[in-house]
């Protein structure tokens, strides 16, 4: 197994296989699979049960069947490991009345969870959240930085582009404005990178094209933008920003359709949510989640606000309602020292999240809708091509993927750089997410599926490592016109 | 019904009169399509699936023949006066005829999805389809089965040379032209064999044609190959240029200048322009270089590329604007472009308003 100390894999099993024996579940029906959960900020225990709930026709003997996930990461260290086994079938089967979990929502997708109001409130309610950690979100990302600063690959994109534009000026094709999308643009540090170096080859290779930009950046989030805007105040007259769901962009920009000669996107797509499936024995099933806190840490978030384990999930939906600051002015008796409590509480609450999850067939995948106007169809090829597997479907990335590409000039690209899956048989050998990252939510994207959509709408879609950094995670999604 | 006089914003009475008469096979105002029509997901994974030899060649073929019917149907059910196969036999707008063509190499059969384009060679010179009997290209047959289902008259659409030869590889003629006239040969005696067999009209589709502006003239010379020997008393030959609608997305965008005045060479009736995703302002252009001549326009009056359902006002707003440019029996009423990339609901839905809003516009202009 990774790890820098070898794990004895066969030391973990026969535990868990033991306590297995010994509980009450048919052991005929209860599947085994070994994760490693690299994320050290996650929504899972060591050991937890799913329950595998067939398509009604397939439903033949009322047996129950599961399927028990143990994180070897930590099981390797864990002293009471079958303990944790026994507790976890037991639960699964005794159900919720027993377990004491506090949830904070009934099952559904992944990507409904209330995860991703988590998810919205950081982004929304940023700027508290850095100030209670003293650190910019942008110190979070591995290597402290993003990616998208690197000025020698900003100078690659924008020379690719001014090729473009001489030609089309040589055949007098070329608009008058040159509109430029800059996609979650964060804290502007790319876009200053991106405007700087464009001045630069504007100089070397004498073209008028400065003049004639229109570099829009778009957030989510208000506070991130207002940061942005500063940064590229050098740039003010060829910028503009506004807030934005990544997920449909022709929403507000609409009048930018097929004038986009960029696009450019960067750890966006591994923020949206997505649904995950489960692939076995030829039967596929939606992964349904359902939130909670357990036990233990509702007690303490409890004694925190003066408060019973049960009213926990209802403060904590009054927060993700009302963000920190109305909700320490709105319940002052709870939050006495205000907005900082109230951060202290949601950012206690996020680390105590978990997720139970449930397996539920899907009938055929052409009743699954991956986003507007993408049905689980395409994802055919690609289960075909391997065996067993359980994968993130990108919804958000695929929504906003979608939602783009009619942003594109005929002869624009679409860049984005990010944690991609590019090929799905990874999904067998490794554990994508979902994880927390701060305080957002962070997974792989299934690069196969964007992949899939792109060329069934008529666009090449490559991947390429991120070439301007070592050791990086990140890969280039580039997508332009089948020719 | 009783005679209406005609609105004013029509003013079809002061639009300019035709200095080359052609025939009048097409009623005023008739309705039709570009060619292609809504191709539903389901229909494309059948259409997958043979291309990965899961199923016959003559499994698909029945897909297609109850698919054309039912194509057909919704064409006459929405007031389409002259209809169309739907295409639906083709698994894109080029290769259904690239690989019946004569000389063309395609290595590689399979395909990952349907429509995706075949990598073609032309190693070798074409074969003078003279040389050969018959039609090499069997689109005789395909317009024979779709005749039987209907009393409609019967549109016809092809990919011309011009954009034929845009998507194979070259190896056997030094000169690019010379492989555009030699499709077109291979064009032209399809083309008569349908005009023989009664096909109202025979269209010509340019898709390619927008994003080399230079090459009209090669383009126009082409189109007269092609349509050579076509009686104009029979037949009604028409040519489609739009901006593209490979995957509902445009290939070039800019404006039909480039087609003026080359275009008038060609031996032809119709122009089938797109109009509706762009705007009508390209009508300047007509009424400077089309108004005086002979040629009758097919007008664009729905946006392929959105989802959105015109109403029948809106359709009749933008014919209404065309009949300040052209008299009523010079414009035929179409949408911009095919409707293969339409779910099949909002294809129909569109087409019904093609067909309320026309109604409205004869009423107010034939008064009928």
């Amino acid at each position: 197994m990774r790890a820098k100390t070898p794990v004895d894999l066969g030391a973990i099993l026969s535990q868990v296989t033991a306590a297995a024996r010994d509980s009450t579940v048919d052991l005929t029906r209860l599947r085994i699979v070994c994760d490693w959960v690299q994320y050290r900020q996650n929504f899972r225990n060591v050991v937890d049960v799913r329950h595998i709930i067939p398509f009604a026709l397939q439903a033949k003997d009322g047996v129950d069947v599961y399927e028990m996930a143990v994180d070897m990461r930590r099981a390797s260290t864990a002293e009471d490991l079958e303990a944790q086994v026994t507790q976890a079938l037991n639960e699964a089967a005794a159900g919720e009345a027993a377990n004491g979990h506090q949830y904070l929502e009934d099952w559904r997708p992944n990507s409904q969870s209330v995860i991703w109001d988590f998810n919205g409130l950081y982004w929304g309610s940023l700027g508290h959240w850095e100030e209670a950690t003293g650190q910019e979100y942008e110190q979070a990302l591995p290597g402290g930085e993003s990616d998208a600063r690197n000025s020698a690959a900003a100078r690659e994109i924008i020379e690719g582009l001014f090729d473009v534009w001489d030609k089309l000026a040589e055949r007098k094709a070329l608009p008058e404005d040159l509109h430029v999308l800059e996609l979650g643009v964060g804290n502007g540090n790319q876009a200053k990178v991106w405007l700087d170096e464009f001045v630069k080859i504007e100089r070397e290779r004498h073209t008028d094209y400065y003049r004639r930009l229109h570099y829009l950046m778009a957030d989510y989030s208000a506070h991130v933008l207002e940061r942005a805007r500063e940064n590229v105040k050098e740039h003010a007259a060829r910028c503009s920003s506004l807030v934005m769901d990544a997920r449909v962009p022709t929403q507000t920009l609409g009048f930018l359709r097929s004038k986009a000669f960029l696009i450019y996107i960067s750890n966006v797509y591994d923020n949206l949510p997505t649904d995950e499936i489960v692939r076995i024995g030829g039967q596929t099933y939606l992964v349904e989640v359902r939130a909670y806190i357990p036990p233990k840490e509702a007690q303490e978030l409890a004694d925190m606000l003066k408060a019973t384990p049960a009213e926990i999930p209802g403060l904590t939906h009054r927060l993700l309602q009302l963000g920190p600051e109305l909700l320490a002015n709105a319940l002052s008796d709870r939050f006495p020292g205000g907005v900082g409590d109230a951060v202290a509480f949601w950012q206690k609450v996020w680390d105590s999240v978990r997720l139970e999850e449930r397996y539920v067939a899907i009938e055929g995948l052409d009743t699954y809708m991956i986003a507007d106007g993408v049905r689980g169809e395409v994802l055919r090829p690609i289960l075909t091509a391997i065996g067993d597997v359980r994968m993130h479907i990108s919804n958000g990335a695929a929504a906003s993927f979608m939602d783009s590409l009619p942003l594109l000039h005929p002869f624009g690209q679409l860049l984005c750089q990010d944690i991609f899956v590019t090929d799905a048989s990874a999904y067998e050998r490794s554990f994508r997410g979902p994880g927390k990252y701060d305080g957002s939510v962070v997974n792989w994207v299934n690069g196969s599926l964007l992949a899939a959509i792109g060329r069934r709408n008529g666009y090449e879609v490559e991947y390429e490592t991120f070439q301007h950094r070592g050791g990086s995670n990140i890969i280039t999604l580039k997508a332009r016109v089948q020719e | 019904m009783a005679e209406r006089r005609p609105s004013t914003r029509a003013k079809a009475s002061t639009a300019p009169t035709t200095t080359k008469p052609r025939p009048q096979l097409v009623a005023p105002l008739a309705t039709s399509v570009v060619g292609s029509y809504s191709v539903p997901e389901w229909l494309e994974r059948l259409k997958t699936d043979y291309y990965q030899r899961r199923i016959s060649g003559a499994y698909l073929r029945e897909i297609h023949e109850v698919a054309i019917k039912a194509a057909i149907k919704d064409q006459e059910s929405a007031g389409v006066d002259i209809v169309s196969d739907g295409e639906l036999r083709r698994d894109n707008d080029v290769d259904y005829l690239l690989a019946r063509m004569p000389g063309v190499e395609i290595v590689q059969l399979a395909k990952a999805f349907y429509s995706d384009y075949y990598d073609a060679v032309v190693a070798h010179p074409i074969p003078d389809p003279e040389d050969g009997e018959g039609t090499p290209l069997g689109l005789l047959d395909d317009y024979q089965f779709t005749s039987q289902f209907t009393d409609h008259p019967v549109k016809f659409s092809f990919t011309g040379p011009f954009s034929l030869s845009r998507r194979v590889k070259n190896q056997a003629y030094a000169k690019d032209e010379d492989l555009v006239m030699a499709f077109a040969r291979v064009l032209a005696k399809e083309a008569k064999a349908l005009s023989e067999a009664g096909v109202r009209i025979i269209q010509i589709d340019e898709p390619f044609l927008a994003g080399y502006p230079e090459q009209v003239p090669l383009a126009v010379k082409a189109f007269n190959a092609v349509f050579d020997g076509i009686d104009h008393e029979k037949t009604v030959c028409a040519v489609h240029v739009c901006y593209g609608n490979r995957n509902a997305r445009p290939l070039w965008e800019g404006h039909y200048d480039f087609l003026f005045p080359r275009i008038l060479d060609a031996n032809i009736d119709q122009l089938v322009l797109e109009f509706a995703r762009k705007g009508y302002d390209d009508l300047e252009l007509i009424k400077k270089h089309v108004a005086k001549n002979g040629l009758s326009l097919g007008l664009g009056v729905i946006n392929v590329k959105s989802h959105d359902v015109e109403t029948p006002e809106e359709i009749a707003a933008r014919i209404r604007r065309a009949l300040r440019v052209l008299p009523p029996e010079r414009i035929m009423v179409n949408p911009d472009c095919g409707l293969r990339n339409l779910p099949s609901d909002i294809a129909l839905a569109k087409l019904r308003a093609l067909g309320e809003g026309t109604e409205i516009v004869r009423r107010e202009v034939l008064g009928k």
